[in-house]
């Protein structure tokens, strides 16, 4: 058992938070979307801010905020008034640091130089743009409604609007895609020069329309080998080019990793407001509704929405979290940090994981930090699966 | 009642031309039950009566029947098994009759079983009399059937009744047909007595069953009896006849069809085709030869989970209770833990068993290919007889090796000769002969309906023979087979390699001609279903050290939950769990993890 001192784990809870709002909203769902996102409602929006306001004074304890994330659907279908009234509400809410890291996702079909400037005025600091693809037959497949054409611009409207943290997200292990053509996406990208990228292998759950015409073989399936090679390249031709490689899927030049999500990959607390929003406090995993109308409805009595999740984090769960998604940075973990945040080494309380991990060429560990070897980042979850608790701890409703 | 009043009779007739329907119309008819407590209680299929349970089971029928000259005969009604696999059970409920009344469908004709069971008739010297049923279908071809019935049969169109059991039609013609032609028993009640079994099953309240046939003497409860083929002493706990619900008598006589309750624990002490005597005055000689049924395909049965070994025992144990031609051993495999070796008389008795097996004791099974039984000569002049391909000895050690052969009989339009000739053929099968039955003169656009004889190894029966047999000619052939003995054969081993690691399960005996085509089979199936590991895994199929197939499973490149973020850890870390949970489901063969599924699939592969 995990000598685990209550006192502390309360003292981590109260300290500062991230804080994320979704939005689910978008023009049109694309064709690889398993995304909590609803078409059509656009509507519907100025009810929604309404909404996620209210949820704001209701779930505040006060807390110090040191970055707040805009995420969707497609954020930027919010005007620059809504995200600035939002911003408003939050400072006089919560303890949000000057220097906090504002990110809004945006899509690049929904920007211009106007909107990104009144943006930027509002008070977001960094913009991530999806990007996905310079290709447009790619773009197509992927059911996106920008053209490259729109997403150089965009970069262009980004920059010109004053933003000096922006990043770009690309999609490989397409269909069709060749070790050719990736090869020129990540040029081209890197000649963009954005200060922060992240890479990511097409996924697709049951639901998304791309599988089925997968199945159907209406187009070629994902070739899992070519993926690997694509990762390899990527990783290869971006530490040429000066970005540091610093999660399994993002890279960041010096000084420009994203700070929200380095939260998760600590384990740390965060604050989930919207539909589908989840947070992570006082030791509970928590989530609200995936449904845009219940959620809507729901802020009556003045109290917030129930949870839709709510799972009860155990000392040997939180461990177990901490190893998995640490692990994802390519700086690992410190042992010390475990030590002192669990009261155990866990080189010998996951002794046998690490060695198997590691005799598989997946891990490799010092006396003071472990993490994952090259092969291990795309082997992730062979190494994963090992540190989980031996029973499942933590009940859903 | 005078045993000159006595019909003993059974119905035999190939699978579902009527037998069961003809039956319970015959017991409506003589007013044994009345229509609606038919269908739940009477012969039925062989797979009803299993699933109905022991107790309903009425393999004998007494009837009482009011004839048109007044008197009242008693008829026994015997129910016979339908499958070639109990060709032997059979034989010996025919030696418990007088006469048979065969049953043929109009709109099918003469099928394989109905002409094995005719021959058996006939040498059992039974009266048989010829019922042409169903002929109220639309389908009926009446003449023509008439035609095959005498021209393979030899009974003239004037001795063949017309009915339809299904409405009753013509039955009651029958009824008198039975009574004046079959002839009452013979037999003498003062002699010693004598007793064929005809069947058994096991009760849990008064032991072992025994239906029997009384050729000479009595019967009666408390009756010291003795088994004479296989020497079971027993005393009667009691003894009746099937009406068809037990009905308890006070003595049994000769000429007369009814049941004892032994007391005994197990079928197997109370054998079918057996003759029972009395201890005092006993016969001197039994009415048949007595021979124990052989199984002929045998198969490994295991628990799909380790942990249900000891349920699987159970069950077997109380399933052979009922069942004394089922064998079975136990055995152990590195790949599929404990299990047992089991024997069959066929491929529908493993069927029949499998199935129990799962429906009635709620278990899930994992059952290696059949195959057969080899003899096995070796170098040292030792002979073997093996049932387990693991024990098929090195090929050095090998003198001789011999497998069971059978006579196949296929009934089938002309049409398919060709495509059932090549399938037998195909099948290592020898050609004896081909006969045309009937002279139809409009055979229809199928042809006219032939008999194909020939022999051939067993062994080629046991995999996809019978779904083509039926496949190659849209349903219309029938077969029937029989045991011939043993011949030598050119056979060999054919080992599956995982990762270096012999699979034991996998092994099977087959003609060396064929080693390569399997052996591919099986190496692709194996590397289709059994996911990249984190190493590569080399896949053989190999006859001793001679490879004759091989693949390789390349390791897997990429396995990552690329996107983790804070709405995503919950279900991310789910998706862990499963995938762990997944590992925990698989079999580790030589370090590599094999979901069951795979190997379930090769060890089902046919071809």
């Amino acid at each position: 058992m995990i000598g685990y001192c209550r006192a502390k784990r309360l003292n981590l809870m109260s300290q500062d938070i991230a804080l994320y709002i979704h939005f689910p909203f978008c023009r049109r769902r694309c064709s690889y979307c398993s995304f909590v996102s609803y078409q059509g409602r656009e509507s519907d929006i100025p009810d929604y801010v309404n909404a996620l306001e209210k949820e704001l004074a209701l779930r505040t304890d006060g807390q110090k905020v040191h970055s707040i994330y805009f995420g969707g659907g497609t954020p930027s279908l919010l005007s620059p008034q809504h995200i600035h009234d939002m911003l408003h509400t939050i400072h006089s809410l919560f303890a949000v640091d000057e220097a906090s890291e504002v990110t809004l996702e945006a899509n690049p079909s929904t920007v211009d130089e106007i909107y990104l400037t009144a943006v930027r005025k509002a008070g977001v600091n960094r913009l991530s743009l999806g990007v996905q693809s310079l290709v447009d037959g790619e773009l197509a497949l992927l059911g996106r409604i920008h053209t490259a054409s729109e997403a150089r611009d965009a970069v262009q409207f980004a920059r010109i609007a004053g933003f000096t943290n922006l990043s770009l997200d690309l999609i490989y292990g397409l269909p069709g895609q060749t070790i050719a053509s990736w090869r020129e996406a990540l040029e081209e990208v890197i000649e963009l020069g954005p200060e922060h990228i992240s890479l990511y292998p097409l996924t697709l759950e049951d639901d998304a329309p791309l599988r089925t015409a997968i199945q159907r073989r209406e187009i070629p399936p994902i070739d899992p080998d070519l993926t690997a090679d694509q990762y390899e390249l990527a990783q290869d031709t971006l530490a040429a080019h000066g970005y540091l490689h610093y999660e399994i899927s993002n890279w960041a030049r010096d000084g420009y990793k994203c700070k929200h999500n380095m939260v998760y990959w600590h384990n740390l607390p965060y604050l989930g407001i919207g539909v589908a929003a989840h947070s992570y406090i006082h030791g509970h995993r928590l989530a609200n509704t995936t449904d845009l109308d219940s959620y809507l409805n729901a802020f009556s009595h003045n109290l917030p929405p129930a949870w839709e999740l709510d799972e009860d984090i155990e000392p040997e769960l939180e461990l177990s979290e901490t190893v998995i998604l640490g692990l994802r940075l390519s700086e690992g973990l410190c042992l010390e940090n475990i030590r002192s945040r669990f009261g155990i080494d866990l080189l010998k309380h996951y002794g046998q994981q690490v060695d198997e991990a590691a005799g598989f060429g997946l891990l490799e560990y010092t006396d003071k930090r472990i993490r994952l070897t090259r092969q291990g980042r795309l082997l992730g979850n062979e190494v994963f699966w090992r540190f989980l608790p031996n029973k499942t701890v933590g009940a859903d409703p | 009642m005078d045993k000159s009043s006595i019909r003993n009779f059974c119905i035999i007739a190939h699978i579902d031309h009527g037998k069961s329907t003809l039956a319970d119309r015959l017991i409506e008819l003589t007013g044994a039950m009345r229509r609606e407590e038919i269908r739940e209680q009477v012969m039925d299929s062989m797979e009803l009566e299993r699933e109905r349970g022991i107790t309903i089971k009425a393999k004998a029928i007494r009837l009482d029947y009011k004839a048109n000259d007044g008197k009242t005969y008693r008829l026994n009604l015997i129910d016979t098994p339908g499958h070639v696999d109990f060709s032997y059970e059979v034989s010996r409920t025919l030696a418990a009759c007088e006469g048979a009344v065969l049953v043929v469908d109009a709109s099918q004709g003469i099928q394989a079983q109905t002409l094995a069971n005719v021959y058996l008739a006939m040498e059992h010297n039974l009266e048989i009399i010829p019922v042409l049923n169903k002929i109220d279908l639309p389908t009926a071809e009446i003449d023509r059937v008439i035609d095959e019935i005498e021209s393979v049969l030899g009974y003239g169109p004037e001795n063949v009744m017309h009915i339809s059991a299904k409405t009753g039609l013509g039955v009651p013609q029958l009824l008198e047909k039975i009574v004046q032609r079959i002839p009452p028993p013979g037999g003498n009640v003062d002699s010693p007595l004598r007793a064929l079994i005809f069947d058994s099953h096991y009760d849990s309240y008064k032991g072992v069953i025994a239906y029997l046939r009384i050729t000479d003497g009595q019967i009666s409860k408390g009756s010291k009896l003795r088994l004479m083929g296989q020497g079971t002493e027993l005393e009667v706990l009691e003894v009746g006849y099937f009406a068809p619900e037990p009905c308890p008598v006070q003595t049994l006589s000769a000429g007369d069809v009814g049941y004892i309750a032994t007391g005994l624990k197990n079928v197997a002490e109370c054998r079918v085709g057996d003759t029972i005597t009395s201890i005092s005055n006993g016969a001197r000689e039994p009415l048949l030869g007595y021979r124990p049924t052989k199984p002929m395909v045998f198969a490994g049965v295991y628990p799909t989970e380790p942990d249900d070994y000891l349920e699987l025992r159970e069950a077997i144990e109380k399933l052979s209770l009922n069942d004394a031609s089922f064998t079975y051993q136990p055995e152990s495999s590195p790949l599929l833990g404990h299990g047992f070796r089991c024997g069959f008389l066929g491929l529908l008795h493993l069927d029949i068993v499998r199935e129990r097996l799962e429906r009635e004791f709620f278990l899930s099974l994992v059952v290696t290919a059949p195959g057969v039984s080899f003899i096995v000569t070796k170098t040292n002049g030792q002979t073997v007889t093996m049932v387990n391909p693991g024990d098929l000895p090195l090929p050095h050690e090998i003198e001789k090796v011999e497998e069971p052969w059978v006579s196949i009989s296929v009934i089938t339009p002309s049409k398919f000769i060709g495509p059932l000739m090549d399938l037998i053929m195909g099948c290592g099968g020898v050609h004896k002969r081909t006969e045309y039955l009937g002279h139809s003169k409009t055979p229809g656009e199928l042809g006219q309906r032939v008999q194909l004889e020939y022999d051939m190894p067993l062994r080629s029966m046991l995999t996809t023979f019978y779904d083509q047999l039926k496949s190659r000619s849209q349903g219309y052939a029938s077969m029937d087979y029989e045991f011939i003995g043993y011949r030598e054969a050119k056979l060999v081993k054919l080992d599956v390699l995982v990762n270096g690691v012999l699979v034991d399960a996998f092994s099977r005996i087959i003609p060396p001609e064929k080693a390569h085509d399997i052996g591919e089979a099986i190496v692709s199936k194996l590397k289709e279903e059994i996911p990249r590991q984190l190493f590569q895994v080399p896949l053989q199929a190999a006859v001793g050290s001679r490879i004759v197939a091989r693949a390789n499973i390349p390791a897997k490149r990429k396995d990552v939950l690329a996107k983790c973020y804070g709405g995503d850890v919950t279900r991310k870390r789910k998706l862990l769990e499963k995938q762990k949970e997944g590992k925990k489901k698989m079999k580790s063969i030589g370090k590599v993890e094999v979901p069951k599924e795979a190997f379930m699939s090769v060890l089902k592969l046919n071809w």
